[in-house]
């Protein structure tokens, strides 16, 4: 124990001095979803390699999903303390552009691997993905290959899917849906419902339920094989490849409107697009970096479906349409 | 009188409080009218089918889950009290507070182990609907009522059941006039509590409901905060939860006899019938299993899963401290909130007031169906314009889940508090005994058992809270539960499982330390 005056004294310097390195770097806020900042998502690597470049703190806040962080950043308008916020999806930026939190990025995406060419001046793709329906291909053998058959074929496989109201990817399903059957979505959906063992609130229920073996197919993403491939040496699962193409969600950052250090923020822009940042992403966000040239990869990914052409609808008709479109889903599947 | 007065003081300061800690964020939310990219929307939402259907499924579904619980709870309940040895007695009524602390979607993983196409006893795609939800919403709840019913046949005073045997009574006579009476007390509490868990399940419902047809008022509550972003609508919905749960209160609560019968300290055997024994064991033996199967699926899950991995993890050991923390937190604060709550609703019912004691006791109990995401999302609203928010994740998370808990403490504390009140409060005035000393002598010998239970179901609830901690949750604050559902968003299902089996043992620990700790050593 340290008790005397000296002593106390010498604490006093180091609790000082911790006080002054605190002022020097300055805390890059950035606000994201609780899966990217958690121990096995890509948070820790990327807090290290920016802080390792940058002088600063990266301070990564885990918030619900993006919904949530949209949200959050409504409610605190200018009193924010983000600067960035990372994690918001194509279903969510017309939305989240109309309510003026954000500021232009002023870059150019140079050697984008996304599909289709980027224009935004707001948000910047960091990563992306298709939704599909996972499979076990010893418990199926003759997967649907396209859309139109998994929704038509009455003796077709069991599916779980999530709720458009609670989820992503159970929005993501209401509009490629959508996307293929424009106004006859309803008359999809009151097909594919009989097939349908239930809807779950988030992806985790739904996966969950699926390796316990409850249906057939489940909703995800092409690159959950990756998962299993990699990270427990096993090949038994795959996505079905729809001939239609698969919707797609592109996953992306932007800068705060109200944040006091642009210049930084612009700096974590520049880096969440070199290679440093993009070559984390695949194993542990299990997503496709938005950036990165395929060969760079990991190999496991070469054996993954092809789900071209990617599908996408306009997000500004999606944030208009949005809530009609489930009312619609709603009214069918309730019956 | 005087007395009573005294009393009013912590109570109306508590009462206050919750009243403020409740109708501020509300108020805060409907506030919100400048928003970017808000919308005041259509309010005259009941004149839409969707909030008709939603609301006549909720109750639907509460309804008969609560009677699916509490029915044979009171069955399983009786079983207990009259066996009062059989090995591993104290062991199974401490399970039986368990799945009250599994989290929603590693309770549903449970079920449907159990009962789903691949499971041990396969239900098929009958699963999901109704018979899932009343599956699993049995598997939370009756354990639950267990717990809190059991003390009542404990408050029978040994006399009464020595009266009875001389008389000759029949076993329906015993229950007639012995055991009814001192059940009364505590039934329609315990079944408004369940209703109410009931009421606002939600990834339960949603999962095992089968779709959309299964949605309840708490799912339209959370589409309304978050996809929808409109907090009017929100604020609306939860009010108008609120006043269903009061009206659903104010019928129940009617039927609640308040106490005539004493209070006892020494159980000894309860005289019975010779088939009375392997009938009660059965009963208990079929309680068991039922809530077991889930609860030993997921030990089989665990155990195949990266134990070592996991609890050599630093990180897990974080979020152990963190959620003790939080869990201790709330139910200290929850138990002190309570017991003045129930010692001046005791005092009035004592004077006669029943009607002023169960408004209070009602107020207490209903802060829990307004949703901790309204609550939380609320107080932020309120604070974060003043300070910064993420110094007060803490505060906010166990403020909020010991408001949660108060009800969990009314319903174990309140028999209890009234039948050591009208046992003794005349003593007491006789020989001055007040204060400190009345607690000291009096209080504490008698109710250190509720108040242990009180205790420890508060913390086992505030450990596995998820609701509150989401909405604010950094980093540095994964509890044990979102440390589950984090491991679940991110494939690692076995991870996910071995941590709810740390979370299980958590607080069967913590329940154990605090019912013994508190309660004193005799088994409830």
């Amino acid at each position: 124990m340290c008790l005397n005056s000296r002593c106390f004294g010498a604490g006093l310097l180091l609790l000082s001095m911790s006080f002054a390195v605190q002022a020097a770097t300055p805390t890059l806020v950035v606000y994201t979803y609780d899966s990217f900042t958690s121990e096995w998502g890509p948070g820790p690597q990327v807090k290290a390699a920016f802080e390792a470049r940058c002088n600063c703190t990266l301070d990564l806040v885990g918030l619900e999903d993006g919904v949530s962080m949209l949200n959050r950043l409504k409610l605190e308008g200018n009193n924010t303390r983000a600067d960035l916020l990372l994690g918001l999806d194509t279903s969510l930026t017309a939305e989240a552009g109309a309510s003026g939190l954000f500021d232009t990025h002023g870059m150019v995406l140079e050697n984008s691997s996304l599909p289709d060419p980027w224009q935004d001046d707001l948000f910047l793709p960091y990563d992306y993905g298709y939704f599909a329906f996972v499979y076990n291909r010893e418990r199926l053998t003759n997967p649907p290959t396209s859309l139109r058959q998994l929704v038509e074929d009455e003796q077709g496989p069991s599916i779980l899917v999530q709720d458009p109201r609670t989820s992503t990817p159970g929005l993501g399903l209401l509009l490629w849906i959508k996307k293929i059957y424009g106004d006859e979505a309803d008359k999809a959906w009151a097909r594919l419902s009989p097939r349908i063992v239930t809807v779950s609130k988030g992806w985790s229920e739904a996966y969950g339920l699926f390796l316990k073996g409850e249906a057939d197919m489940v909703l995800s993403y092409t690159t959950s094989p990756a998962y299993h491939i990699i990270a427990e040496k096993d090949s038994r699962f795959s996505a079905a490849r729809f001939s239609e193409g698969h919707y797609q969600q592109i996953e992306v950052a932007g800068l705060v409107q109200g944040s006091q250090q642009k210049k930084l923020a612009r700096e974590f822009l520049k880096f969440m697009l070199s290679e440093d940042f993009q070559t984390i992403i695949p194993t542990t966000n299990w997503m496709y970096p938005a950036v990165l040239a395929s060969e760079r990869l990991p190999a496991e990914f070469r054996q993954l479906i092809d789900p071209s052409p990617a599908l996408l609808l306009d997000d500004k008709r999606v944030a208009s349409k949005r809530k009609a479109w489930i009312d619609e889903w709603l009214e069918v599947m309730s019956r | 009188m005087t007395q009573l007065n005294s009393r009013a003081i912590p109570a109306g300061i508590v009462l206050a409080l919750v009243g403020l800690i409740i109708l501020a964020p509300l108020a805060g939310l409907l506030n919100l009218s400048g928003l970017p990219g808000y919308e005041p929307g259509d309010l005259r939402f009941w004149h839409s089918s969707y909030i008709r259907r939603v609301l006549s499924f909720s109750l639907w579904q509460a309804f008969l889950s609560t009677l699916c619980s509490v029915l044979p709870a009171i069955l399983v309940a009786r079983a207990f009290a009259l066996q009062m040895n059989f090995p591993m007695r104290g062991l199974l009524l401490r399970l039986f507070a368990l799945p009250l602390v599994v989290p929603a979607v590693v309770a549903v993983m449970g079920v449907v182990s159990v009962y789903g196409s691949g499971g041990w006893i396969p239900l098929g795609k009958s699963l999901y609907g109704l018979n899932g939800i009343l599956l699993a919403h049995v598997f939370f709840n009756l354990p639950l009522a267990v717990r809190l019913l059991l003390p009542q046949w404990q408050s029978i005073p040994e006399h009464h059941w020595q009266l009875g045997d001389q008389l000759g009574m029949s076993t329906w006579q015993r229950w007639r006039y012995l055991e009814w009476p001192a059940l009364r007390e505590a039934l329609p509490g315990v079944m408004l509590l369940v209703f109410m868990l009931c009421l606002t399940s939600f990834a339960v419902v949603l999962t095992l409901g089968g779709g959309p047809k299964s949605t309840t008022l708490e799912v339209a509550i959370y589409q309304s905060l978050r996809f929808d972003f409109n907090p009017a609508r929100a604020v609306v919905l939860a009010l108008l939860q609120l006043v269903i749960c009061m009206l659903v209160a104010g019928v129940t609560l009617k039927l609640q006899r308040l106490p005539e019968v004493e209070i006892t300290l020494s159980p000894g055997s309860r005289p019975q019938g010779r088939l009375q024994k392997p009938l009660d064991m059965a009963l208990i033996l079929a309680a068991t299993i039922y809530v077991g199967l889930p609860l030993s699926s997921m030990l089989v899950d665990a155990l195949s899963g990266p134990l070592l991995q996991i609890i050599s993890s630093i990180y897990l050991w974080q979020s152990i401290a963190k959620t003790l923390f939080i869990g201790l937190s709330a139910a200290l604060i929850s138990v002190i909130a309570g017991w003045f709550l129930v010692q001046y609703s005791a005092g009035l019912a004592q004077v006669g007031l029943v009607n002023r004691a169960r408004l209070i006791d009602l107020a207490g109990s209903i802060v829990y169906v307004v949703p901790p995401l309204v609550i939380g999302t609320g107080m932020f609203v309120l604070l974060s314009s003043h300070v910064d928010v993420f110094n007060w994740v803490y505060p906010i998370v166990i403020t909020i889940n010991a408001l949660m808990g108060l009800p969990f403490v009314i319903r174990s504390l309140g028999p209890a508090l009234r039948q050591n009140h009208a046992r003794y409060h005349d003593l007491c005035q006789s020989l001055d005994l007040q204060g400190w000393n009345r607690f000291r002598y009096l209080e504490w010998p008698l109710l250190r058992r509720p108040l242990g239970l009180a205790t420890a179901l508060v913390a086992a609830l505030a450990m596995g809270d998820l609701g509150v901690i989401a909405l604010f949750g950094t980093p540095e604050t994964a509890t044990l539960a979102l440390v589950i559902y984090q491991q679940l968003g991110a494939y690692l299902i076995p991870h996910a499982t071995v941590t709810a089996l740390v979370l299980l043992l958590l607080c069967l620990a913590v329940f154990w330390l605090l019912e013994r700790g508190i309660g004193g050593k005799s088994d409830a």
